[in-house]
């Protein structure tokens, strides 16, 4: 790499520290707003730089019948079966897609990448009276079940890291007397486990925050999962009733640090599976 | 051992195909179908014929002000960020130590979910109290009102979406990182600034990259929904802030749908967001010749 002169280092760190100074202030103002006391949130007298420090609203939020725990734990459930679903289930056609010949194969997966292009909203009205018909509105199944048939997008990412498997593996178990199935779960799955992360990652970030789904499909408080919860307590249903900011800020935050972890420690995975990310993979 | 090769792959795909049918085919049909209805849920649908459609695009002003918001939306946050990522990778690319902590700096608000992030910027954007607003006092100026100004409010959400540039910018720096550092070697010896050879070298070289976070940023803004609906809500059920000026395609269709249950004009309004979409990247799509430069083409030359 080519050299760097004193007065464009400087340069350089000015423009890239106010920028990030920029983007980085929001996050004070989320913070001081989540540490005011009650007095300062019903008056709207937050300040920028953090002057009370109110950590009780931390515990507040899941003790006073707001039912931060309750929606937590439903957004635990709703991205553990996702995950759980789009894992095996996508890795079982992107094998299949990898691996096995049968005649129309070719067709099926041009149809698998078309359905990527295609906007949600044009299958949400007819999906919304399915669930509603199978009695499953006010509960996390037409957030959940629907993962359970793969995803295109994950399937697609999947079938070419699998390609990238040498074929001989295949030959060699098929020769030791294992059928597809036993190729795909004792030769297969083990050698693809870093992707497989990296699509159970994908979901936990599609599903932690989704919010357009349970909107229509939940009214229950009992039921709803995190993001809709705090959006709801932020709503108020009378004029000139002043929501709990603080305590708003406070659910901002909880839905936010999952995805700041699962960032952190999911970076080297997800860099495996981007479309970007070269050639990456198995050795 | 074909036949039986080719029987375990209808069986292994079958849970998809099974999706596929139930969930997208299947709706799809049943959506188009309806789009052609009157159908409020309760009593039995009535078809219309294209009334739907024709009321849409003759009678029904705000869905035009919709779809004039949502590509005024698109057309302006997809290019802005766009340079702005493009802007900040280059000053990320230069050899400078920490440059690893910059980059994480500039990626967190992209992690944000929208619900938390629209929460918190319908606080920044607040006329008085908003951090925007006291900050641009500072310098003497008086912002406008943002979100509850018609003519503010479109600025406001494009200002938001500048936030969450930092995606962008981890698929350009993973771009930069693919470049031969050969060809800023040539450019070096042959005397080329470090300007110079970011828009003969990098710039061209990143246009793939480019292309698919534009496609990609298109269809998501044309999508708006979530921030829509959680900071322009003037009180009550009504979203889509002052005087419809932020009322975008998806906003629309959930109020008809949702709100209104017209689900066969809702239906309608989804099929006409469908072939928006389809031509805008169709246009995209057909416009990558002229400016995306493919590095098989580099080879050839």
């Amino acid at each position: 790499m080519n050299k760097i002169g004193l007065i464009e280092k400087i340069m350089t760190y000015l423009i890239l520290s106010a920028l990030g100074l920029l983007l980085a202030a929001p996050f004070v103002y989320v913070i001081s707003m989540a540490l005011a006391s009650d007095a300062t949130s019903a008056k709207l007298t937050f300040t920028f730089i953090p002057h009370e420090f109110r950590w009780e609203n931390f515990v507040r939020v899941f003790t006073s019948g707001l039912k931060f725990d309750r929606f937590l734990v439903n957004s635990l459930i709703l991205v553990f079966f996702s995950m759980l679903g789009q894992v095996l289930v996508s890795s079982l056609v992107a094998y299949a897609f990898a691996r096995l010949r049968a005649p129309g194969k070719e067709v099926i997966f041009i149809i698998l990448l078309a359905t990527m292009m295609i906007p949600g909203e044009v299958t949400l009205i007819p999906q919304f009276i399915l669930f509603t018909k199978l009695h499953w509105t006010d509960s996390l199944l037409p957030l959940i079940v629907p993962n359970f048939f793969g995803g295109a997008y994950n399937i697609f990412l999947l079938r070419q890291f699998i390609t990238r498997i040498p074929v001989e593996l295949d030959e060699a178990a098929q020769m030791d007397g294992l059928n597809f199935f036993g190729i795909y779960t004792r030769i297969i799955l083990p050698l693809i486990l870093p992707a497989l992360v990296a699509v159970a990652i994908f979901t936990f970030v599609w599903n932690w925050g989704a919010f357009f789904g349970p909107l229509i499909y939940i009214n229950d408080v009992n039921k709803m999962p995190l993001a809709l919860g705090v959006q709801i307590l932020s709503a108020t249903n009378s004029a000139g009733q002043i929501p709990p900011w603080n305590l708003v800020m406070v659910g901002a935050l909880v839905l936010t640090v999952p995805m700041i972890l699962v960032y952190f420690f999911g970076q080297r995975f997800m860099d495996q599976l981007s479309l970007t990310g070269g050639s990456a993979g198995i050795k | 051992m074909k036949k039986k090769e080719a029987l375990w792959f209808y069986l292994l795909v079958l849970p998809w195909v099974i999706g596929f049918i139930t969930l997208t085919l299947g709706p799809m049909i049943y959506s188009f179908v309806l789009s052609l209805t009157d159908w409020d849920l309760f009593t039995p649908a009535k078809f219309n014929n294209f009334h739907n459609y024709i009321a849409l695009f003759t009678t029904d002003k705000i869905f035009w002000k919709t779809v004039y918001n949502t590509l005024y939306y698109a057309f302006i946050s997809v290019p802005l960020g766009m340079a702005f990522s493009l802007f900040i990778s280059y000053f990320l690319n230069r050899p400078i130590k920490g440059s690893a902590i910059y980059r994480t700096l500039y990626y967190i608000p992209a992690t944000v979910p929208a619900v938390a992030s629209a929460l918190l910027f319908k606080w920044l954007l607040a006329p008085d109290a908003g951090m925007i607003n006291r900050f641009l006092a500072l310098f003497g100026i008086d912002g406008p009102a943002w979100l509850l100004e018609p003519a503010w409010v479109k600025p406001a959400l494009i200002l938001m979406s500048l936030w969450t540039v930092g995606a962008n910018i981890t698929l350009l720096m993973a771009g930069i990182k693919n470049i031969p550092s050969e060809f800023y070697e040539a450019a070096s010896l042959d005397g080329a600034s470090p300007i110079v050879q970011y828009y003969q070298i990098t710039l061209p070289l990143l246009t793939p990259v480019i292309f698919f976070n534009v496609i990609n940023g298109l269809i998501g803004a044309l999508q708006i929904f979530t921030q829509i609906y959680i900071m322009t809500n003037t009180g009550g059920t009504t979203i889509g802030g002052p005087d419809n000026a932020s009322m975008m395609i998806v906003p629309y269709l959930f109020n008809n749908g949702f709100r209104f249950y017209k689900m066969g004009y809702a239906s309608a309004i989804a099929w006409v967001l469908f072939l928006l979409v389809m031509v805008l990247t169709l246009l995209v799509f057909r416009s990558s010749s002229a400016w995306v430069y493919y590095e098989t083409e580099v080879r050839r030359s």
